[in-house]
């Protein structure tokens, strides 16, 4: 159900509108999807839309799968303004509105977006932020989390990613900082880069949160279908993130795929001088791991860094003769 | 006046982007005390650029006469690019630097850059001085913003700097990723000065915080007190209970009557909002309480919530 949940007059007219979907009753533990707190982030705005296309259609009956037995609620559009400039952030107040929790009712437009989508969601059991990668990266599907307790765990197995950052605190005027402090269990889910749409990248977030929703019983598979065993999702602690860095300026060249395993050594791509053409520098991985963000806009900065790799620590087994 | 590059960063198409110190040496073996000035982390606020060159221009001449019983550093730009765009973030990254302090998370150019930068200045400051403009939506008299808790040690060193107003004001979340609050927390006395406005300079307001800063140098001993006494305005201090808010309860242009710095009555018109489309008045907005009005909105589109005005009273709001 689409419902209005904050209107707020303009200067010129038409209103600023921001909605809310929910599916399910009240009364359950609900889960909370945001997306589109940065107006660039397309990958998961388009997601948020899948889920409500699907979960419409489990609500009406049409999906003969699936009986919805939990509560849903999603806000696809957060940054409402940005959305509409076509930019991260909003050109009227350059506010980064993932910067406003728990936002104020009584503040400017940003804060109360901020303070609406707060209210809305603070009863929630569970919460997702969908994002992207920052400005002129692209990152591999994966979760973010800042704390890695039992039930932050569960629900990163639960929706079968492969890859879990664990990150140093956010920001406590962030989403994600206001709802862990509120006792929500909070990941986020960031895949892509900013402004463009990555449907196969979208698709499979989808059945992960699909996923998700059948283990913890929000949804009901009718068909009884075993749960994936086979993703074991790793976690990779703050330190295991390596950044590696450009040594000049000029035009990056990438000759690998985010989400691929590199090894240490291994060539990432060049940059290149652009009044010359000329190779001014081979970018070489510095560790052996899995590629989970790679720079996108080719041009780069000295000390910038080109790419992430969360480093493949052996476990103590390996080290044992014959392994 | 010694110039040191404290950040170099190669860009793709020609001479580096450089972050300059400039240092007015102690003419003891050791000095007094260490002042750091730090202005330009937002590119579109000039005034702290034009206080710098006034500054550095006394300065050389002091240099001179051999008046310098402290040191003082002077980081005149410290986010050159944005500053050649004029624009409040850095243009190719679309980031506020100023929210970048202490934080561990992305690795990026921006951070690096606040990191150095928070280095520098914590290695060579006993004290600091951060000044910015207001942003392009406010009008601000020349004041210096103490967050609640460090009042105790930066107070005394405010009223020094000739501004009309120094406000202590409650500690927010989003200030904990700004450089004042970072060298604050490391227990070096820093003072955010905010006045006029971004992309403009008034040259008052600058000539005011200039003699603010040299009189702060000379009273903090930096400077050989052989000077006779400036003559300096009596700051109003002012808690946060002591400060009223005016905002819009209405979208529309906001179209002011009357300036920063003006003692207004209660029920003293300060503007009026319109409605551009209708032809309609949406609003008189009028002071709620009399006091000294130190912010007055500039950019005249609002919607609800806007800030309109702000207003330090004798008696708690």
């Amino acid at each position: 159900m689409k419902e209005k949940v904050l209107s707020i007059p303009t200067a010129f007219g038409t209103p600023l509108e921001l909605y809310k979907n929910s599916w399910g009753k009240s009364g359950h533990e609900t889960l909370s999807i945001v997306s589109g707190l940065q107006g660039d982030h397309l990958n998961g705005i388009y997601l948020s839309s899948r889920l409500s296309q699907f979960l419409d259609s489990v609500v009406e009956g049409i999906d003969p799968n699936y009986t919805l037995k939990g509560q849903v609620i999603s806000f696809p559009v957060a940054n409402l303004n940005a959305i509409q400039s076509g930019s991260r952030l909003w050109p009227y107040d350059g506010m980064d509105m993932n910067l406003a929790f728990p936002g104020n009712p009584e503040g400017e437009t940003s804060e109360a977006l901020a303070s609406a989508i707060y209210t809305h969601t603070m009863d929630s059991y569970w919460g997702l932020i969908l994002q992207s990668a920052p400005p002129h990266y692209e990152d591999a599907p994966h979760i973010q989390v800042t704390k890695l307790d039992r039930r932050v765990k569960k629900l990163a197995r639960d929706l079968q990613i492969d890859t879990v950052r664990k990150l140093n605190e956010t920001p406590k005027v962030s989403l994600f900082h206001q709802w862990y402090a509120h006792d929500i269990i909070t990941v986020t889910l960031s895949a892509g880069s900013p402004r463009t749409l990555n449907v196969q990248q979208c698709e499979a977030l989808f059945q992960s949160i699909v996923n998700f929703m059948v283990a913890e019983k929000i949804l009901k598979d009718k068909r009884k279908i075993n749960p994936d065993e086979n993703t074991k999702p790793r976690f990779y602690q703050p330190d295991d993130g390596v950044a590696v860095l450009a040594g000049t300026a000029g035009m990056f060249l990438k000759e690998v795929k985010v989400g691929t395993a590199v090894q240490a050594g291994q060539k990432i791509g060049e940059i290149r001088d652009i009044y010359s053409g000329k190779r001014r520098e081979e970018i070489t991985a510095t560790a052996d791991g899995f590629l989970v963000t790679l720079r996108q806009y080719p041009i780069v900065y000295e000390k910038e860094p080109i790419a992430i790799i969360l480093t493949a620590k052996k476990s103590w087994m390996g080290y044992l003769p014959g392994s | 006046m010694l110039s040191q590059c404290v950040f170099s960063v190669e860009t793709p198409v020609g001479p580096p982007v450089e972050i300059i110190r400039h240092t007015f040496a102690s003419n003891l073996p050791k000095p007094v005390k260490r002042i750091s000035l730090i202005t330009g982390l937002h590119g579109d606020e000039l005034e702290g650029l034009y206080i710098c060159h006034r500054l550095i221009e006394t300065l050389k001449s002091l240099e001179e006469q051999n008046a310098f019983k402290g040191e003082v550093h002077i980081y005149p730009a410290v986010n050159p690019q944005a500053l050649e765009t004029g624009t409040r973030l850095w243009p190719f990254f679309s980031v506020d630097i100023n929210r970048t302090f202490g934080q561990t998370n992305t690795p990026s150019l921006p951070s690096e850059v606040s990191k150095v930068l928070l280095e520098d200045i914590k290695s060579n400051s006993d004290l600091a001085v951060d000044i910015h403009s207001s942003n392009l939506h406010l009008m601000e008299l020349p004041q210096i913003r103490i967050i609640k808790g460090f009042e105790k040690k930066l107070v005394p060193l405010a009223k020094f700097c000739n501004v009309d107003l120094i406000w202590v004001h409650p500690h927010a979340e989003i200030f904990e990723s700004t450089l004042g609050y970072s060298l604050n927390q490391a227990k070096i006395p820093t003072l955010v000065i905010e006045t006029g406005i971004c992309l403009r300079i008034n040259k008052n307001y600058c000539e005011q915080i200039v003699l603010g800063i040299l009189n702060l140098l000379q009273q903090t001993g930096i400077l050989d007190g052989d000077e006779p006494q400036a003559n300096i305005i009596p700051p109003k201090v002012v808690q946060p209970e002591c400060v009223t808010m005016i905002q819009a309860k209405n979208a529309g242009l906001f179209v002011k009557q009357t300036e920063v710095g003006q003692i207004i009555t209660e029920g003293e018109k300060i503007g009026t909002l319109i409605d551009p489309v209708e032809g309609k008045v949406l609003e008189e907005i009028c002071s709620p309480c009399s006091g000294l009005l130190f912010t007055i909105r500039e950019h005249p589109l609002t919607s609800k919530g806007t800030p309109l005005a702000r207003i330090a009273t004798e008696e708690p709001a």
